[in-house]
């Protein structure tokens, strides 16, 4: 992919502005200096067309021609290469320059115009019915007036267009080098808080979060904020990357210790010779352990995958479901454990409680909710469910007559591998990742999960949903 | 040889008090929390701790910080499935001999367990020597003169422990604590049985005897 520069294009786009300003004051300087020069010019050959016309004068005698004073035409003008040529009516040409060429017509119409003599450029001037200035002794059968035509070479005025153009060109040019120059400067200059940021930016890693963008990055308006984004992208990258850190630790724990268990059955297995009954009772317990191994593969998957749906990475097109009656099938599902614990489950639900969720998902949440729920309750105790709605959503409670769960500890609850302190769970076989689970799948669907809970009161989770409303 | 487990999944810890038992002749208490294990430990003389780190009530390390604490200074063998160096670390500075990551191997351990024995009774070599006795600690062989002799496992374990602490007096209450865990009823007159037993196994074909008794007092092996 071809790499673009900030520095570049904005010396590019400057240097390119520059030139057509400098094309464009060459062109207006060069057309003005032309413009004048042709005006003086024009001035001046209107004189010495006058000047020249102011030589004829009539002569003495009624049958001699019109008499030219021709030793009094300028020798300086002459010699810089002017052309004229006077006629009259019916007399034809009266006089003309010494290198006047023949043939040459000048029609009448514009009395200034351009031509082209042998390749050289020349300004015109033809000026008709000029009076011929010794009127008292006209003589009636002369004619009055005069056509003068007067030509001047443009190499002059040409040489010192083209002086003027390249001398605005030159200084164009100069002062263009100059901007360059102090735009590179400047452009460092200005970029460089850009590369102090970027340096430091670089020295953020896995093992180096430390962010501090420079001060004067910060003082530049349009880096402040990028600045302050990189910071807080870092700042959640860091969270997320210490979370999935400490997430994969505490996997890598879990998972090491069913497996050293699974081990040490084999290993004392094999250790003697044993009884087929001995091999049997082992292998079972193998059997219970890879189970278990099992179960909490599955537990962590199951948080992986809702913790995907969290983030929205799947989507899915979700039907209405009864949440009464996923809960009346968690709590089928627990029977077992709760005969086990003495414990009974009541659900009091209200009709017609509608989510749009996948069942399992949330009969899963409630099985989570009412294990720990059953497995912190005291014999003989009652775990109480309810399903209602609050104001456009759905809310089931679990309620428990458990020991309850200490103010600090509750933050803790949903934490992945989290286990109470004096949790029971462990001989059971829980991972602490039955709530964190429920957390992922409820938080997944857009509802929340609160915990209420103080010491000896028993806790009590409240699980708030969106309501389908149609 | 006794030795004690605090370790809260029960399934682990009767595996490694199985191979304990079976393998080594050891006797092995097992507790599940860290308070069980703590109070275990201050009031019964183990050889050897074994110690997992999490655990509930009390944990590992606060465990092994309050029996050092005690001045309890008994061999401890940390199981820990968190192999950091930083918690390598600190776990060896707070006091532990020793650390097994999870999952192990048995044997390794059962091994680790015997050198952590010998060196908290300040032998070395797994073969311990009395004079011409010489017992090897890694097979369970006792011979004498070159003469192989043949015990029971408990006349071994007796012996074992004896030999660990030789010319010291070993006295019958000190034997039973080290040679029988929680399940057992204590009965001092099977000492005497067993030393007995041992006598006469360890004199047949010679003339000098290794074990003194020390009326009121106990028990010393001894050239």
């Amino acid at each position: 992919m071809p790499t673009s520069s900030i520095r570049r294009r904005l010396i590019l786009t400057m240097v390119l502005t520059q030139a057509l300003l400098a094309a464009g004051l060459v062109f207006t300087g060069v057309y003005y200096t032309h413009r004048r020069l042709q005006f003086a010019l024009d001035a001046n050959l209107y004189a010495r067309a006058m000047g020249v016309a102011a030589l004829v004068r009539y002569p003495e005698e009624t049958h001699q021609p019109l008499i030219f004073e021709s030793s009094l035409v300028p020798g300086k003008d002459l010699a810089a290469g002017d052309l004229f040529v006077i006629t009259a009516e019916g007399v034809g040409v009266v006089a003309h320059s010494p290198q006047w060429p023949q043939g040459l017509d000048v029609s009448p119409g514009r009395p200034y115009r351009k031509i082209k003599l042998a390749r050289v450029p020349y300004r015109v001037l033809r000026l008709d019915k000029v009076p011929i200035l010794d009127r008292e002794e006209a003589v009636s059968n002369l004619p009055s007036t005069l056509t003068v035509i007067y030509a001047t070479p443009l190499v002059e005025l040409n040489r010192q267009v083209w002086r003027a153009g390249i001398y605005i060109a030159l200084v164009s040019l100069i002062f263009l080098g100059i901007t360059v120059l102090l735009a590179l400067w400047g452009i460092r200059r200005g970029l460089s808080p850009l590369q102090d940021l970027a340096a430091e930016a670089t020295h953020v890693s896995a093992q180096h979060w430390d962010f501090q963008p420079p001060r004067e990055a910060e003082l530049v308006a349009e880096l402040r904020p990028l600045a302050g984004a990189m910071e807080t992208m870092l700042q959640r990258l860091h969270q997320s990357f210490e979370q999935q850190r400490q997430f994969l630790g505490n996997a890598a724990h879990e998972l090491k210790t069913p497996v050293a268990i699974l081990k040490s059955t084999v290993q004392s297995l094999l250790q003697k010779p044993r009884t087929p009954v001995e091999y049997q009772a082992g292998l079972t317990q193998s059997l219970e352990d890879v189970e278990r191994l099992e179960k909490l593969l599955k537990g962590m998957l199951r948080l992986a995958r809702a913790e995907q749906w969290a983030y929205g990475t799947l989507k899915r097109n979700l039907d209405p479901v009864d949440v009464a009656s996923t809960c009346e099938d968690a709590i089928e599902g627990l029977r077992g454990l709760a005969h086990a614990h003495d414990a009974e489950i009541k659900l009091n639900a209200e009709d017609g409680i509608i989510c749009r969720a996948d069942p399992e998902d949330l009969q899963l949440v409630w099985i989570n909710l009412l294990e720990n729920a059953v497995r912190y309750s005291p014999h003989g105790a009652t775990v109480n469910v309810q399903v209602g709605r609050t104001d456009h959503r759905a809310r089931v409670v679990v309620e428990d007559q458990g020991p309850g769960i200490p103010a600090e500890e509750i933050p803790l609850i949903f934490e992945r591998f989290h286990r109470g302190d004096s949790s029971p769970t462990r001989e059971t076989g829980g991972f602490g990742l039955g709530l964190a689970i429920a957390k992922a799948l409820v938080e997944a669907y857009g509802g929340s999960i609160t915990p209420e809970s103080a010491v000896g009161q028993g806790t009590r989770m409240i699980v708030d949903l969106p309501l389908n409303l149609n | 040889m006794r030795i004690l487990i605090i370790e809260d999944e029960a399934r682990l810890a009767a595996n490694i008090a199985r191979s304990l038992r079976e393998s080594a002749g050891y006797a092995v208490d097992v507790a599940a929390d860290g308070e069980d294990g703590l109070f275990m430990a201050e009031s019964n003389p183990y050889d050897v701790i074994l110690l997992d780190l999490m655990l509930p009530r009390l944990n590992g390390l606060q465990v092994l910080k309050k029996l050092r604490a005690a001045k309890r200074h008994t061999p401890v063998m940390v199981l820990t499935a968190r192999d950091e160096k930083e918690s390598v670390v600190s776990l060896l500075n707070s006091g532990a001999d020793d650390y097994l990551t999870k999952p192990f191997d048995l044997g390794e351990l059962l091994a680790r367990v015997k050198a952590l024995i010998r060196r908290g009774k300040g032998q070395a070599s797994p073969l311990l020597t009395v004079g011409d006795l010489e017992i090897n600690t890694v097979d369970r062989t006792v011979r004498r003169s070159q003469r192989s002799i043949v015990l029971t496992a408990m006349e071994y374990r007796v012996l074992e422990y004896m030999a660990h602490r030789p010319s010291a007096v070993v006295s019958k209450t000190e034997l039973l604590e080290h040679l029988y865990d929680y399940n057992w009823e204590k009965f001092s007159n099977v000492v005497e049985v067993y030393i007995s037993g041992l006598r006469r196994k360890l004199n047949k074909g010679s003339v000098t005897p290794l074990i003194h008794t020390y009326r009121g007092q106990g028990y010393v092996l001894q050239q």
